[in-house]
């Protein structure tokens, strides 16, 4: 019935609890879940009521003395009903629907009943099952169940009053347990010394679940995308990649997206000059069946990230929510301030005077000027994460960030695709995690690190991709979110009597930079976020001209993206 | 007027700031002309210390900035303010394109010669209104500008390549604003420093109960008290940053009642004017679970209005 972690539905449970508390300065200890994982609206509000009405500390710290017993649970149930029982009459008279809400759970509670397995019967207590259900009929206005003389007195004693403040309610609890378990909380010595590494357990449940954003996957070294060294070990390593690479891509990436004869096409256009030796893998994430044992154990990996990084954006859910309405107000005000209305000769406004004798004239009364209609360039938006091994110490700050800054430009009606780079196996994959059209920027939750990253060709592959009707007559922006040290284990081809150089250091730079000087001769504004370190801050200079903001946090990500989008959109406006 | 200054004497208003009214009513009658533009309110707005720094600072000549978050009623407040003092009232609704030639007037050809069209400040001005500037942060501040010289001692509006006109003694601004609003932003100093700034409070639990009755004077008073408490939980909510202030709408909650008098069933009512104000659909599942905890979601007309 009321369980000591939290769960998926945290947020909603605990939002329960504030609202019936009154207050949300606190971190409920208990909320009440249903079996199928939601949040049980009623026993939550009674969680809240207790906060409300009673000293939830003191209550906590007597439930916490009998902890290390091992008839602990069964004891909780037996409180919460009492508990319940006594909030209830105190709050009715203050929330008449309590009484329907009341009833609606006694019912909740027998259709749950009947729909329980034998095994999940076995899991219960009885007399505990025989208590609640005594009080569910009560309050339905069914036939409870046979009690003997015993639990007659328990379901009398489990009535505490609505008249009882926390002594009284305390007391209550102590005299239940005394009378009816022979058991004292709180007096043998060896409870209390077992009561507190339990209740330190469960404590430490919820700490593990924290302290699992902090375990991360990946290390050792490798051309393996969950083991991946940032230094190349030495030249003439690399091995074109072969259709064992190709499977195992596929294996973790997903199918590509694109057809056989569209990938040849952009192979041929992009893995030209310096990414000779490179392939392109364009996916959405479609996972398809493979037995790779590698293949799977990166993707049942990727998928515990996507579930840190759901759990790391819950957790900051106010944060995450007031970024996103401070970074959609920053963008929508320089998009006010950026564009004005252009003036169009009309027949009432500011008066032209190189055109004021055409109204005697020619009796041509537009001779004066207004605002015309909307004139702001359509804009459409392409965020490139950089998902290199690289990333690793912050992969849900990054999807969360990711997340926020998608989420702004979405509020605004700005169309906006986010895409994740890294490359593996001499493959640069680019996985699409939000495409234009989806409103939704869940897929960023699938963010996560892993591989090499060769800057210049994912950059390029993405301007090169057919966004039909997306880009139609509107302005292409394209920000990176990069650490400004491109790096990949393919390296760049030999010319002429030189031998193969590795992807790195100035030659990756200079690639990087040739690739965004091309992609901005085709119209596209490229601009970078740069978080990373000083010795790279030379390379994002060189890459990516002025066009760049440094950001030494995560949390200062959208101070820099409304910084670089002004940038970019004063450079629109002075063409 | 009378129903309103009767409203302002049972809330307690200072009796000396009420015969202030009614001296400045006789002293300026309105002109039968600009009658239909005097507001003849449908809410009155609630809160007695309010009204009387309000009707002081319009008494003593003062331009009046109603500064407070949303639902906390800078409009009501504006539009009892022009019933009461039985002015002509322009309401100009700023945005961000808002211009000097919008507010003060225009160059427009007449048919014979170019012209002068007159914007609402200039009429407000010449016409001895009351101008409520609603939003006045939406607006760029050298926009503003422009009202500088009408705001402060000066009290004239010069129009360049027409005549300087100066208001009439009776002409006041009464300006709102919304920090919180998206794209509004901060005024300036020297605009600000031109009004006498009222920090509207938000209204209170026995407020809106009075509020909701005067409206609805038949409602079972079981159900307006949760509606009541039902709109401070949806706030505490939003200040908390659980929920975005979309769903915190006064007028949604007033709206609401308005429809289950037309027979539609509470859930639904709430569902269209205040739930679905969200559009996110994990928010619009937390507001309602605030209603779910106070207001049942089938009840009917004869429920709300047993009467």
């Amino acid at each position: 019935m009321i369980k000591k972690n939290y769960t998926g539905s945290a947020r909603r449970a605990r939002n329960i609890i504030w609202n019936a508390a009154g207050r949300y300065d606190f971190d409920p200890p208990f909320m009440a879940f249903f079996s199928n994982g939601h949040p049980d609206q009623y026993f939550n509000m009674v969680a809240g009521l207790v906060q409300k009405w009673l000293d939830m500390d003191r209550l906590w710290d007597f439930f916490q003395s009998y902890g290390g017993d091992r008839r602990a649970d069964e004891f909780d149930d037996y409180l919460w009903l009492g508990l319940e029982n006594c909030v209830y009459e105190k709050e009715l008279p203050e929330r008449p629907i309590l009484e329907a809400l009341r009833c609606e759970r006694g019912e909740r509670f027998f259709a749950e009943q009947q729909q329980l397995s034998r095994q999940q019967m076995e899991y219960q207590s009885m007399p505990v099952l025989t208590q609640q259900e005594y009080r569910w009929a009560g309050v339905c206005g069914r036939r409870g169940p046979l009690l003997t003389p015993r639990e007659k007195r328990i379901a009398e004693a489990l009535r505490f009053s609505g008249a009882l403040d926390t002594d009284g309610v305390l007391d209550a609890m102590r005299s239940f347990l005394q009378g009816f378990f022979r058991f004292t909380p709180g007096e043998s010595a060896e409870t209390r010394h077992r009561a507190t590494p339990l209740a330190k357990l469960l404590f430490k449940h919820e700490h593990r679940r924290r302290d699992r954003l902090l375990v991360r996957v990946g290390t050792g070294e490798g051309d393996h995308p969950k083991a991946m060294q940032q230094r190349h070990a030495g030249l003439g390593r690399h091995v074109g990649p072969g259709p064992e690479d190709e499977a195992y891509v596929r294996a973790v990436f997903g199918r590509c997206c694109l057809t056989d004869s569209e990938m040849r096409i952009l192979e041929n256009e992009l893995c030209v000059g310096d990414d000779g030796l490179c392939r392109l893998w364009v996916t959405r994430g479609e996972s398809t069946d493979t037995q790779d044992r590698d293949a799977l154990e990166v993707r049942e990996s990727a998928s515990r990230q996507k579930k840190l990084n759901e759990a790391f954006r819950s957790e900051h859910a106010t944060m995450v929510a007031g970024s996103v309405r401070a970074l959609s107000t920053r963008i929508d005000t320089i998009f006010s301030s950026c564009f004005k209305h252009l003036p169009e000769p009309a027949r009432a406004g500011r008066i032209r005077p190189e055109a004021a004798y055409r109204l005697p004239v020619l009796n041509d009364a537009a001779v004066f000027l207004k605002d015309g209609e909307e004139t702001e360039p359509e804009l459409c938006v392409d965020l490139l994460l950089d998902a290199s091994q690289s990333r690793m110490h912050s992969q849900e700050v990054l999807a969360t960030e990711g997340y926020i800054i998608a989420r702004s430009l979405e509020k605004l009606r700005i169309p906006v695709r986010v895409c994740a780079f890294r490359s593996i196996r001499s493959y640069t994959v680019l996985e699409i995690l939000k495409d234009w059209k989806q409103s939704d920027c869940e897929g960023l939750m699938r963010y996560f690190a892993g591989g090499w990253n060769r800057d210049g060709l994912a950059v390029e592959t993405l301007g090169r991709l057919d966004d039909g009707a997306v880009l139609r007559d509107r302005q292409h922006i394209l920000l990176v979110l990069t650490d400004g040290s491109p790096n990949d284990s393919t390296p760049l081809p030999s010319s002429g009597l030189l031998l193969e150089r590795e992807y790195e250091g100035e030659a990756a730079v200079r690639s990087a930079q040739d690739a965004v000087r091309r992609l901005r001769e085709k119209g596209v504004r490229v601009g970078a976020v740069f978080h990373g370190n000083t010795s790279h801050l030379e390379n994002v200079h060189r890459i990516y001209g002025h066009a760049y903001v440094r950001i030494q946090k995560a949390n200062q990500l959208a101070q820099g993206v409304s910084d670089l989008l002004l940038m970019l959109l004063r450079e629109l406006r002075q063409d | 007027m009378d129903q309103l200054y009767t409203f302002l004497e049972a809330e307690g208003v200072d009796a000396a700031l009420l015969a202030g009214v009614r001296a400045f009513r006789e002293r300026y009658p309105a002109e039968p002309e600009n009658l239909p533009r005097v507001p003849d309110p449908e809410y009155y707005y609630y809160g007695r210390n309010t009204w009387e720094l309000a009707l002081a600072a319009i008494l003593a000549g003062k331009n009046l900035l109603l500064a407070g978050p949303k639902a906390t009623g800078k409009n009501v407040l504006s539009e009892n303010l022009g019933a009461l003092f039985g002015r002509p009232v322009w309401n100009v609704s700023f945005h961000i394109n808002t211009d000097a030639a919008y507010l003060v007037g225009t160059d427009t050809y007449d048919g014979t010669k170019v012209s002068f069209r007159p914007g609402p400040i200039w009429l407000c001005a010449a016409k001895g209104g009351f101008g409520i500037l609603d939003e006045i942060n939406m607006a760029k501040n050298e926009a503003l500008a422009v009202l500088h010289a009408a705001l402060d001692f000066r009290r004239s509006l010069d129009v360049p390549g027409y005549e300087k006109i100066d208001l009439r003694p009776e002409t006041r601004f009464i300006a709102t604003m919304n920090y919180g609003y998206a794209g509004t932003r901060d005024l300036n100093e020297a605009l600000t420093s031109r009004f006498a700034v009222l920090d509207m409070p938000v209204i209170t639990e026995d407020n809106l109960q009075k509020l909701i009755s005067r409206r609805y004077p038949t409602i079972s008073l079981k159900i307006r008290d949760q509606l009541v408490k039902l709109y401070g939980e949806l706030e505490r909510k939003a200040e908390s940053a659980e929920i975005s202030d979309a769903a915190l709408d006064l007028r949604g909650l007033l709206d609401a009642i308005a429809l289950m008098e037309q027979g539609l069933r509470s859930g639904s009512a709430l569902d269209m004017c205040i739930v679905n104000k969200s559009f996110d659909a994990y928010e619009r599942g937390l507001i309602r679970d605030v209603i779910a905890a106070r207001v049942p979601t089938d009840l009917t007309r004869a429920d709300v209005f047993p009467a």
